[in-house]
């Protein structure tokens, strides 16, 4: 489980805190959505679940951050690596550069953890199965699209059995094929137990396998609960983070005086398809 | 100024062929969004628009101007282009000059250059950001920045690729609502994009590409009507096709607004 | 984009050889090339030793192509220098004020071969050798960790680095910077041309030393290995005995054994 407690941060040279006073938890297995406008604080939120805050990022922080009981800032941060894994937005800065296969890519984060041989082996394999790239694991990864690289990413975090996996932005750069690749590969660890930290703007995808989402604003969190409630709510359009067309057009059916007054705003498509009809 | 694109094939010095015998025809003040998959082609035909590339084939004019007698600073002039990574052009320490560079390299007057960078400015929402470092904002603002020197070039073409990648949803409102504002100018725009959703409420055509090749062409709502030919571009219907295909909305309506009309106008009617 | 690197995958003895001994061997043949006495011998080590063993790992065309291009424009140059303005005595024809003479053309060429040698010698292991296995090779012998990563991935990152110029160029031309222009407004260019490949490289460098961190690179730990490397008795032997060879060569350099 993943604990904040009364939690704020704030950036070396930035005048306002970019998360503050956040207290929430977020226990194991959960595949929990973080969504807000740009500079909202969901990257910041992201560095401060996976210990990147302090260990990285300097700043002034209060209160703590706790992975199952235990300070993130008090931990090491090379064996943080171990328990939470993290990626990032762009599929192309993450490989490592330094191996020549997807799945020697896949072995460089094991080796650093000292994992034997045969043991990276298996971990390896399933990885590769489990994000649907075992066709491409003796390819450079370098050659691969954007999706599959950042399944390399996902696998390589996968392999190294964190119990957290923290995602920041992680399809933003790829094309359709590429974030529904990813979306699914996502799915597939949160279905193997990985608890997931995701921050992103894609509603429809995080509607349909979020467990929970957070909406921030400004560094604070305004709302916490189920997806379909908190992308469905007016104040999404207010802090500039925009909801779903389902959610907008049966907003403006509803203010026009159409359909039921009360029935809940529809997220995806299945829901909008059952409201209006 | 209309852009002719005739059988323009290209390959690369790798072998790879990106183009494959392309026409297009492009009116003044049509906005056309270009959709499919990375690697369709969509970034390789549009870099011939300004010479960036030249065509192994065919031959592409811009307005009566052959687009291979011009070298890429001339056809700056006509043809104003925006890059997906805006990384890849901000040099300037102050966001006044960066936006400047490119109307100082037209040799315009100087109360000319300060008209047209401040009216960017202003119309992105940063003139009060001017004298900044552009790398002491935020990514987000570093778009912006970069958009608002393609708009100081003033040309009758735009480009964009990519504007709303990593844009929350007030910033895409807002270049959505620059992109009105130039169709109201008869500027001929020219989207490249995966927010389909985006594409389907500011572009009136749509392009399909995939693997060098165009796979369907002509009004939006229309286009995106054709699941097949979406599903082998591998890309997504917009939500408000897809929600008027699963409610039976004959013609499928894209915006939110004409959605609502339409669908009260069909509850009102007796069946 | 491909992965970046001269070597070239072959079933080979060559291939399978540890790192460290195709080290010795290059080590010996850049030592060679200084200290063999004449165009002859190192025109003799070359064909004699260099071109058999990579011509048994299958390299000898992409070795000889790569090393006839680098050499060549180095080598004419070499000759025409050195056989106009070295001192010399049997001329061979005149050019005006300059006279070409054997002893210098000569000097040159001897300068060429061992150019070839050394260069030669340096193709042999990185055609023949991942680079990743050198490195492992080199860490196992005590290179620091972070230095083997850094060469490693000098390697690989580079060709995104031209890539990006290209990109950075490409955009502004876009926004009408005129490149085909005079020397002294060509050095005008270079703000907006280098900036950007500074600046956005910065930020590059920051999002892969994140990404490396979230691989666990500073977990403190003795590393295990996904690729292993042969060795043997065997090996060692012969490294012992190709440094010998070297050292002699060395040695027979400086007492001055061979004329110069």
């Amino acid at each position: 489980m993943i604990e904040f407690r009364d939690f704020s941060y704030r950036y070396p040279t930035a005048a306002a805190d970019s998360l503050s006073s956040l207290s929430l938890q977020i226990p194991r297995g959960q595949f929990c959505a973080v969504v807000g406008a740009n500079g909202a604080g969901k990257s910041t939120f992201c560095f401060a679940a996976s210990g990147f805050i302090p260990h990285f990022f300097r700043g002034e922080a209060h209160g703590s951050v706790e992975l199952a009981g235990k300070p993130l800032a008090e931990a090491e941060f090379g064996s943080l690596a171990a328990e939470v894994g993290i990626v990032f937005q762009n599929p192309f800065n993450q490989i490592s550069g330094a191996r020549f296969t997807v799945r020697e890519e896949i072995a460089f984060g094991l080796e650093n953890l000292g994992v034997e041989r045969g043991e990276m082996q298996t971990r390896i394999q399933l990885a590769l199965e489990v994000v649907d790239l075992v066709d491409v694991a003796e390819r450079s990864p370098f050659e691969l699209s954007g999706g599959q690289q950042q399944r390399v990413a996902l696998a390589s975090m996968f392999a190294m059995r964190p119990q957290v996996l923290v995602l920041d932005e992680p399809t933003s750069q790829l094309d359709p094929r590429g974030t529904r690749e990813v979306f699914r590969a996502i799915a597939a660890l949160s279905e193997a137990g990985t608890t997931i930290i995701l921050a992103g703007h894609k509603l429809e995808w995080l509607a349909e396998f979020a467990d929970r989402a957070i909406l921030l604003d400004q560094g604070r969190v305004i709302a916490d609960g189920d997806p379909d409630t908190i992308f469905a709510m007016e104040t999404m359009g207010e802090v500039g983070v925009g909801r779903t067309q389902f959610t907008d057009v049966a907003a403006a059916a509803q203010r026009a005086g159409m359909l039921k007054d009360h029935a809940a705003l529809p997220v995806t498509l299945a829901q909008a398809e059952a409201f209006f009809s | 100024m209309n852009i002719d694109i005739r059988s323009v094939s290209f390959r690369y010095p790798s072998g790879q062929l990106a183009l494959d015998n392309v026409s297009l025809s492009i009116s003044k003040g049509e906005t056309l969004a270009l959709i499919g998959e990375n690697g369709a082609g969509k970034t390789t035909l549009v870099k011939q628009m300004n010479a960036l590339l030249r065509p192994t084939n065919g031959r592409v004019d811009v307005g009566e101007w052959d687009v291979a007698e011009h070298s890429t600073a001339q056809m700056a002039r006509r043809v104003s282009f925006l890059f997906q990574n805006p990384d890849d052009q901000l040099f300037a320490r102050r966001v006044w000059d960066e936006v400047a560079f490119g109307p100082r390299n037209l040799s315009l007057s100087e109360p000319e250059i300060e008209q047209r960078v401040n009216r960017a400015l202003d119309r992105v929402g940063l003139l009060d950001k001017a004298e900044s470092h552009p790398y002491d904002l935020q990514y987000t603002d570093r778009k912006l920045i970069a958009l608002a020197a393609t708009l100081a070039m003033e040309a009758p073409i735009l480009v964009l690729d990519e504007p709303t990648i990593g844009q929350d949803a007030r910033q895409r409102e807002r270049v959505a609502s620059i992109l009105q504002e130039l169709a109201a100018q008869h500027r001929t725009i020219l989207l490249v994009s995966h927010d389909l959703d985006f594409c389907a409420r500011t572009a009136e055509r749509v392009v399909v590409m995939a693997e060098g090749r165009i796979l369907a062409d002509g009004p939006t709502e229309q286009v995106l009507a054709e699941n097949e030919i979406l599903d082998q571009a591998a890309v997504i219907a917009p939500q408000l096709m897809r929600l008027s295909q699963a409610l039976k909305l004959s013609p499928p309506k894209l915006r939110v607004d004409d959605f609502v009309d339409a669908y009260a106008s069909r509850k009102a009617r007796p069946t | 984009m491909q992965a970046q690197s001269i070597y070239i995958d072959h079933p080979s003895a060559l291939h399978q050889l540890n790192p460290l001994t195709k080290l010795t061997f290059t080590l010996v043949f850049l030592v060679a090339a200084f200290a063999l006495p004449n165009a002859v011998a190192l025109i003799a080590t070359f064909v004699l030793i260099l071109v058999p063993l990579a011509a048994s790992g299958g390299l000898l065309l992409p070795l000889l192509r790569s090393a006839f291009w680098l050499v060549l424009p180095f080598a004419i140059s070499l000759a025409l220098i050195q056989g106009f303005f070295s001192p010399g005595q049997t001329a061979l024809f005149s050019l005006g004020p300059f006279t070409m003479t054997l002893e210098g053309l000569g000097s040159g060429l001897t300068f060429a071969a061992r150019l070839l040698l050394a260069l030669g010698g340096t193709l042999l292991l990185m055609l023949s050798t991942r680079p990743d296995k050198l490195m492992l090779a080199l860490r196992q012998r005590g290179l620091p960790e972070s230095l083997s990563y850094i060469v490693l991935t000098a390697l690989q990152i580079f060709p995104r680095f031209q890539e990006r110029a290209r990109t950075i160029l490409d955009a502004q031309k876009s926004r009408g910077l005129e490149t085909e222009v005079g020397l002294l407004r060509r050095l005008a260019l270079l703000v907006p041309l280098i900036a950007p490949l500074v600046l956005g490289s910065i930020v590059e460098v920051e999002e892969r030393a994140m990404a490396l961190e979230a691989r666990a690179f500073s977990y403190k730990t003795i590393k295990t290995s996904w690729i292993s490397l042969e060795d043997s008795r065997a090996q060692s032997i012969l490294r012992a005995a190709i440094l010998f060879f070297g050292v002699v060569l060395v040695y027979l350099r400086l007492t001055g054994f061979w004329p110069q």
